[in-house]
């Protein structure tokens, strides 16, 4: 594959990529209930994971070691241990959401109830994360994922007023029907599904999957710089289609068909069955993902041989917690549990563990020991550390909040 | 390697252990330590789950881990300590001159590959392209 096409299949991958249930549901579910009110902290999301990321991948390329090894080196076997439970169950619902996700998109296809495909879709994630090499099921996913845009499509066709869309994104107001705390609970929804813990461990156990070197830097660069943003637009995009058909009639979302309810209303049948093959594909996508994220957390504290690039005899135990986890995440939602809960609970939690693997990459990343002449900027340091803080931030108000406004209803 | 300094809190503990065909084998998971010349000095790594639940205070656990680790094959060496002398080079990951075999996490490995991942068809195979 010539160079080219091989950075611009990475960065199509990266936007097709980077919308996953969490962004799915928290982007229809904030259009619908607060219009563009909350559109600033998707980029504010945004920004924060291209900066994390991009430092993540580095410190792969440059030392070849993934996230969850040095969460253990600098913080140390006890508090690595709570971010490795804390983690391990945060991407878990996050599996679980995924998996309801992919079965729940089959089920529109198939006019039975989701519960009923769970087994065989979840049976599916396992063979794909078993046989498929790691490029390949990088690329299939994140380029089909790319049927998203069928929301920016529909937002076109609409054609909606785009300066008071603007006016609205820019002068955040609260609608009436809302409280300070039921913005807050969302806005961290949002920030969490924009930021999510195993896209780092995915991304940075990804890199040395692949065996990047500083020579890949460029490519990890151009994914992260413009795939990112761009699939934060796609985020976007969502969002704003929810708020100019869903919240006018008045419709919350509470089930993921609603969330490509609107693209049905605008584009009709055709429109309908892009936007579903699309919440498949990123929807399975992230399964894969966060399935290979179990296997990467718990391996990389343990020190046990993991990864895709050998064979899975000489890999066990990092193939027996992935194969456990897809299972017990299909037996979680065969109990009934409702899967937009799942995923709410999932970004929302996700939001308040999110320090405690952000700090060890940040460390690290100024370490001349690992980077070499490769460390971070006084600039990016400054906006890191302010993400630390905001992070911080985040993490103690979360739970407050989660009971205040009762989970936000 | 003997006689270097270096931090061995930061740079020893916790490092990933690879064996000398690059495969990942462990961590370091604790220190052996002796006095000599009045200087303390790393006489070799541990490395194991006993060791860890050790280090994350819990004795028992780890006595116990330890202990079942050695029942598996009373007369085979401890694979849980690692003397300095097999360590070939320390960078950003700890690389030794023995094969993953004779380090302690092997034998959990081996056990999940004979009796689990190698009833599923395809475990022997790497990933198709």
């Amino acid at each position: 594959m010539s160079r080219f096409l091989k950075i611009f299949l990475g960065v199509l991958t990266a936007i097709g990529g980077f919308v996953d249930i969490g962004d799915l549901v928290a982007n229809a579910e904030t259009g619908a209930r607060f219009g563009l009110g909350l559109a600033w902290v998707v980029l504010v999301g945004v920004v924060g994971i291209v900066v994390y990321a991009e430092m993540a991948g580095r410190v792969a390329a440059s030392s070849g070691r993934p996230v969850f090894d040095l969460v253990r080196e600098r913080l140390g076997p006890r508090v690595a241990l709570v971010n490795l439970l804390a983690s391990f169950f945060i991407n878990f619902l996050t599996l679980a959401a995924e998996l309801a996700g992919v079965a729940i998109a089959l089920s529109l296809l198939a006019g039975v109830s989701y519960v009923l495909l769970v087994p065989a879709v979840a049976f599916l994630v396992w063979v794909v994360v078993w046989r498929m090499s790691f490029g390949a099921i990088e690329h299939v996913f994140g380029i089909m994922g790319l049927a998203l845009l069928v929301f920016v499509v529909a937002l076109v066709h609409l054609s909606p007023d785009w300066t008071s869309m603007l006016h609205e994104a820019t002068h955040p107001a609260l609608p009436t029907e809302e409280t300070p705390f039921t913005y807050a609970f969302f806005a961290i929804a949002l920030f969490g599904a924009a930021m999510t813990p195993y896209e780092v461990f995915f991304f940075s156990s990804g890199a040395v999957e692949e065996g990047w070197t500083r020579r890949d830097l460029a490519t990890n660069r151009l994914n992260v710089y413009v795939g990112f943003p761009l699939g934060g637009l796609l985020s976007l995009a969502i969002m704003a289609v929810a708020s100019q058909v869903l919240r006018p009639a008045g419709i919350s979302v509470g089930t993921l068909p609603q969330v490509v309810l609107p693209v049905a209303v605008v584009l009709g049948k055709v429109g309908l069955a892009v936007a579903i093959l699309g919440v498949f594909a990123a929807t399975f996508g992230a399964a894969i993902e966060t399935g290979l994220s179990a296997g990467y957390t718990v391996a990389q504290y343990l020190g046990w041989q993991w990864g895709k690039f050998v064979r899975p005899r000489d890999a066990p135990r990092f193939h027996l917690v992935v194969l456990v986890s897809i299972v017990l995440g299909a037996l979680f939602l065969l109990s009934g549990i409702d899967p937009i809960m799942v995923t709410e609970y999932s970004i929302v939690l996700s939001a308040a563990a999110l320090p405690l693997t952000y700090f060890p990459i940040l460390v690290i990343a100024n370490d001349p020991e690992y980077m070499g002449t490769l460390t971070n900027g006084k600039v990016l340091n400054a906006i890191a550390m302010t993400y630390l803080c905001i992070l911080t931030i985040v993490a103690v108000a979360t739970v407050p909040l989660m009971i205040i406004t009762k989970g936000g209803a | 390697m003997s006689g270097r300094r270096f931090w061995a809190h930061l740079h020893l503990l916790d490092r990933q252990l690879v064996d000398r065909d690059g495969r990942l084998c462990g961590n370091v998971d604790d220190l052996e330590l002796e006095w000599r010349d009045g200087r303390l000095w790393v006489s070799g790594l541990r490395t194991g789950a006993g060791s860890l639940a050790r280090r994350l205070g819990a004795r028992v656990l780890g006595a116990w881990l330890d202990q079942v680790h050695r029942g598996v094959d009373p007369e085979r060496a401890d694979h849980t300590f690692i003397p300095l002398r097999h360590v070939a080079d320390l960078g950003d990951h700890v690389t030794l001159s023995l094969d993953r075999t004779e380090v302690a996490t092997w034998h959990g490995e081996r056990w999940v590959a004979d009796h689990v991942i190698a009833h599923i068809p395809g475990s022997g195979h790497a990933s198709d392209e």
